[in-house]
């Protein structure tokens, strides 16, 4: 009896030892990725992600859905200091200098000179624009994935409905406000469509003040040094004043903090007929809208100038060296102008891969669908998205005011002096540390 | 068997019922415990050591200082954890008397069995099945503006509407509603289970003796759902603190702060500004917070049981 | 009793039953809209979005579209493993920490239950770094069982059933003990079936806090076929870039409601019902 007890379990002893062998041929890794829209495009993720499976049989890669961007970053660092860092991660890219900032990524440098190229010429093949909120401190830490630019979207039937040209929507600020009164419809006290809606919840409201900011002339933040903000500058208090005056002085467009969300919604409805969103949308609005709509840049005031928007391909620290190349093979397949340009006919993102534009299929996409050109031209105007010490945080003190703002509450005057307080306040013991801490004298 | 009493000798005029009950199984209680105090150990004191071990710390580019109570001194100048804790108290009275109130009601005008009644409990009670992250986004559709469920309707009857979580006077209000409709059908239930323990005479004898419909309320039935009231309260407060799901996916905390409770200021520190040991802090202020109110609550359910017995 | 006073007092529970009807109905609203936007058809445009009157022919887009998203099926199984499981450790450690809280006179009682105590306080955010690391020590990152330890010991339910304990009669144990019953015994054949009440009272406390938690299975869960229910929703809810699919959402939704709310209606009344013991109280 115990006789066979013993060789069963031999049995099983040895059962398991072939199970492993045969596992180890192949690496098992993690990718974390949040979802952009609905649940057709998490499908399209594995779908992608089966593709790298079958045409890798060393390394075996299981897409982990980690709900918005904000749940993917707590799950990543909640992961990696349980010790189970995933070995990719698409992390919405204004994260990253923070991320830098508090030692939990690591660079990609090492893998890029293993594969013969430079950092220079690895990142090469990416937009310049998106530059910035990859490299940080000299060093790669993020591949740029899926990435947008604030959009103006307008309904094209409304335009005519309303006497404007619908191939030629507003360019400027002042050409914005009189379409926009144009086209605002009024049932008594009550308006049954708006002119213009731009949402400002946390994260959207941030993204389109900066680029108003931007389409002011202005800087909005130090690009190269993390600790400053320039909240109380002209440029910033004119694009401040400017959204106020749509809401509160011309009244076309909605007062009180929008939901993006909502704004998609509002446009498709047809209860708004411009809105400011991301070019990511842009499938979502193709799929959705039942009238004709147009796109075009984000209208300036002093120049054509947008932020960045969108993720990019991370590794936490804590990898093992397998698991890290593993992980780099597959962040190196995502993000070749293939797949890239895949995964932007998908969701409407611009492909980040300049080379993803000379493929085939991307060109009979873009002859097709002139409003991605679109997009895509406004890329050259495009600058690196708001990141410093903190940018959440510090992204907050101003939202916090130009919601005020939105709602009447606050004069834009006092809105950019109070956040720029509060951010100079969060930023504080980072400038201590850095700019401030100066030789002392002996 | 009794080892232990010999070493103890129990007085003579003991009552003979504590020797087995008392004595003996003494050792035997910390068995008992043990089970529980495994998980207890390894997911309760265990972090909760650590997280007072932050709160009085600070990290500093991967240094940590020792900073005794500077996280708590730096949360109360914050206006924005003070405004938490205030928006907290708002919402807490504002979503606990509505809802313990319509659901008593509920419960007082459903208490027969019928299909009728079976059938309106059931609507009730629906909302407690939907899990808190899909009623957010059913809300979130319900409260847009212009758009929206309610402003369509309201638009119909030719009211205006609102901006119902982007106006920061009124959002908090908004989650308070959304909290009333998810929670009221779930305090219903029990007070529902406490009247069926309320003996029929009792109600009966009172209308033989004349009593209106409010007497008999007042001076039968309340004082019978005493222990529904307090069982309910304590989890009633302990869900107004913990449950922030919907903070997280309509409006979070915002516009201009105004929905933001303590727990989510907690999240907010820890995830977005990376400053543990402030939401450390938090954490420990949001616990004494939450021993207060529990503490009395429990203590009152404590003595209404006793009462009983 | 007079004429005119029996009116009034009459007056009162009905016109109670008129309101609870009416809130019944505005209950219901944002059901009524769930299920109308899940069977509308896309192409219906967004215009009448609102509207609780379906004015269209229904379609199983929707439906379709959620279905191939999620593995609802699987998903309930694992919510409700998950859910029954911690129910039923909960019920064990929690009788017979209950059990000793309630019977037995031990040295440093008081202190334990203080201890027990502050578990209710327990604010899940907080703790989860450190909670997710323990898991992921234990090796049981990615598994149910990693989602589900936590909550094994509960004070809440030992609270409650110490509560209920207490209510027993000492005679009835002693009487087992005489004819020789073991603790065991005692809790499994006297305490837990006179304290039903407050049992299926904390039952439907943990099932329900645990039906409706994201954030912590999210942290714990990586594989897609160990995802609960919540997580799977939270495909179709969250709209990153600012746009969402509402008749999908609705659709995924109501899959998820639909079975429990048909379950409850079927059996509330014998689940009212259970509260109430024989004999006691």
């Amino acid at each position: 009896m115990s006789n066979r007890l013993l060789s069963m379990s031999a049995l099983a002893v040895a059962a398991c030892l072939t199970t492993f062998g045969a596992a180890q041929a192949a690496t098992n890794i993690e990718m974390f990725f949040p979802v952009p829209v609905d649940g057709q495009l998490a499908r399209d993720m594995g779908t992608l992600v089966k593709k790298f499976n079958d045409t890798h049989p060393d390394i075996v890669v299981t897409p982990v859905f980690t709900g918005s961007y904000d749940d993917t970053l707590i799950k990543t660092n909640a992961a990696t200091k349980a010790g189970k860092p995933p070995a990719a991660v698409i992390m919405s890219a204004n994260f990253l200098t923070d991320l830098v900032i508090e030692g939990q990524i690591q660079p990609f440098d090492d893998l890029i000179k293993a594969s013969g190229k430079t950092d220079d010429e690895f990142m090469g093949q990416f937009f310049k624009a998106l530059h910035p909120n990859a490299v940080i401190n000299g060093n790669v830490y993020g591949v740029p994935f899926q990435n947008s630019t604030p959009l103006l979207y307008y309904n094209k039937e409304q335009f005519k409905e309303a006497g404007l040209d619908p191939e030629h929507p507003p360019k400027t600020w002042q050409e914005l406000i009189v379409a926009a009164q144009k086209l605002t419809k009024r049932d008594g006290e009550r308006v049954t469509r708006w002119g213009i809606t731009m949402p400002s919840s946390y994260d959207y409201c941030g993204w389109l003040l900066e680029a108003l900011t931007m389409s002011n002339g202005g800087r909005w933040f130090n690009e190269d040094y993390g600790g400053e903000v320039y909240y109380n500058a002209p440029s910033t208090l004119g694009a401040v004043t400017f959204w106020s005056d749509l809401a509160n002085k011309f009244k076309v467009h909605p007062t009180g903090e929008q939901k993006a969300p909502g704004v998609s919604t509002a446009f498709l409805a047809g209860q708004t007929a411009m809105m400011v969103l991301s070019t990511g949308s842009l499938t979502h609005v193709r799929k959705n809208a039942k009238f004709p709509f147009g796109v075009a840049f984000v209208p300036s005031n002093v120049r054509n100038a947008v932020p960045i928007g969108g993720a990019s391909l991370v590794q936490p620290k804590g990898l093992d060296a397998e698991k890290r190349k593993a992980g780099w093979t597959l962040i190196t397949w995502l993000t070749a102008p293939e797949q890239s340009g895949w995964w932007s006919r998908a969701t409407g993102y611009f492909a980040p891969n300049k080379g993803a534009y000379a493929l085939p299929d991307m060109k009979e996409f873009l002859a097709k669908n002139p409003e991605a050109k679109i997009a895509l031209e406004q890329l050259e105007y495009a600058k690196p998205w708001f990141a410093t010490y903190k940018t959440l945080a510090v992204r907050k003190a101003i939202e916090d005011q130009m919601q005020a703002v939105l709602s009447g509450k606050v004069e834009p005057k006092q809105a950019v002096e109070t956040a720029q307080k509060n951010a100079d306040e969060i930023m504080r013991p980072y400038v201590e540390r850095t700019a401030l801490k100066l030789p002392a004298m002996n | 068997m009794s080892q232990i009493s010999i070493a103890r000798p129990a007085p003579i005029a003991f009552p003979s019922r504590f020797k087995p009950l008392a004595v003996n199984l003494n050792l035997r209680a910390y068995f008992l415990l043990a089970p529980s105090l495994v998980f207890l150990v390894a997911f309760t004191y265990w972090p909760v050591l650590q997280v007072l071990w932050q709160a009085l710390h600070q990290q500093d580019s991967g240094h940590t200082v020792f900073v005794g109570l500077a996280n708590f001194t730096a949360i109360f100048a914050d206006s924005a954890f003070r405004n938490a804790l205030v928006n907290n108290l708002i919402y807490a009275v504002a979503t606990v008397v509505p809802s313990l109130i319509l659901a008593l009601g509920f419960a007082i005008t459903l208490q027969q069995s019928s299909w009728v009644n079976g059938l309106l409990r059931s609507l009730i009670f629906a909302p407690v099945l939907v899990p808190l992250i899909a009623v957010s986004s059913l809300f979130l559709f319900i409260f847009l503006p212009g758009i929206g469920l309610l402003d369509h309707y309201l638009a119909m009857l030719g009211l205006a509407g609102a901006n119902w979580v982007g106006d920061p006077d009124i959002a908090l209000y908004s989650i308070v509603g959304l909290t009333i409709w998810k929670n009221a059908g779930y305090y219903m239930l029990f007070f529902l289970a406490g009247l069926q323990a309320i003996p029929a005479e009792a109600g009966e004898i009172a209308m033989i003796e004349g009593a209106s419909h409010w007497q008999r309320l007042r001076y039968v039935t309340l004082p019978y759902l005493h222990n529904s009231l307090a069982f309910v309260l304590v989890i009633a407060l302990l869900n107004v603190v913990t449950q922030v799901d919907h903070i997280f996916v309509l409006t979070k905390g915002g516009p201009s702060e105004s929905t933001n409770l303590l727990l989510f200021y907690v999240y907010q520190q820890a995830v977005e500004h990376y400053d543990i040991g402030k939401a450390s802090a938090a954490t420990v202020v949001s616990l004494v917070f939450l021993l207060g109110l529990s503490a009395v609550s429990l203590r009152r359910m404590e003595q209404s049981a006793e009462a009983q017995t | 009793m007079s004429r005119r006073r029996f009116d009034l007092d009459d007056l009162w529970p009905r016109f109670g039953r008129v309101a609870v009807i009416a809130a019944a109905v505005l209950w219901t609203v944002p059901f009524i809209w769930m299920i109308v936007s899940a069977f509308r058809p896309s192409d219906q445009g967004a215009a009448a979005m609102a509207s609780l009157i379906p004015d269209y022919r229904p379609t199983l887009d929707n439906f379709r579209e959620a279905w191939a998203d999620a593995n609802f099926p699987l998903y309930y199984l694992n919510t409700t493993i998950m859910v029954a499981g911690i129910l039923a450790v909960q019920i064990v450690t929690m009788s017979l920490a209950a059990y000793a809280f309630a019977r037995v006179k031990f040295p440093g009682r008081t202190v334990f239950f203080y201890l027990f105590l502050a578990q209710l306080m327990l604010v899940p955010i907080a703790l989860l770094v450190p909670n997710l690391a323990t898991v992921a020590r234990l090796g049981l990152y990615d598994t149910l069982l990693g989602v589900m330890a936590p909550y094994f010991a509960t004070a809440f339910g030992t609270f409650l059933m110490r509560q209920a304990f207490r209510t027993i009669p000492t005679e009835l144990e002693e009487a087992a003990v005489l004819d020789g019953a073991r603790w065991w015994h005692l809790i499994r054949y006297i305490y837990l079936p006179l304290s039903k009440p407050a049992l299926i009272a904390f039952a439907i406390v943990s099932v329900s806090a645990h039906w409706n938690e994201f954030l912590w299975p999210l942290m714990v869960i990586n594989s897609p076929d160990n995802r609960p229910l919540t997580v799977g929703l939270a495909m179709f809810t969250m709209g990153a870039e600012g746009a969402q699919a509402w008749g999908v959402n609705a659709a995924g939704t109501f899959l998820v409601i639909a079975p429990l709310l048909i379950c409850f209606a079927l059996f509330q009344r014998r689940f009212i019902n259970s509260f109430v013991t024989s004999g006691l109280k």
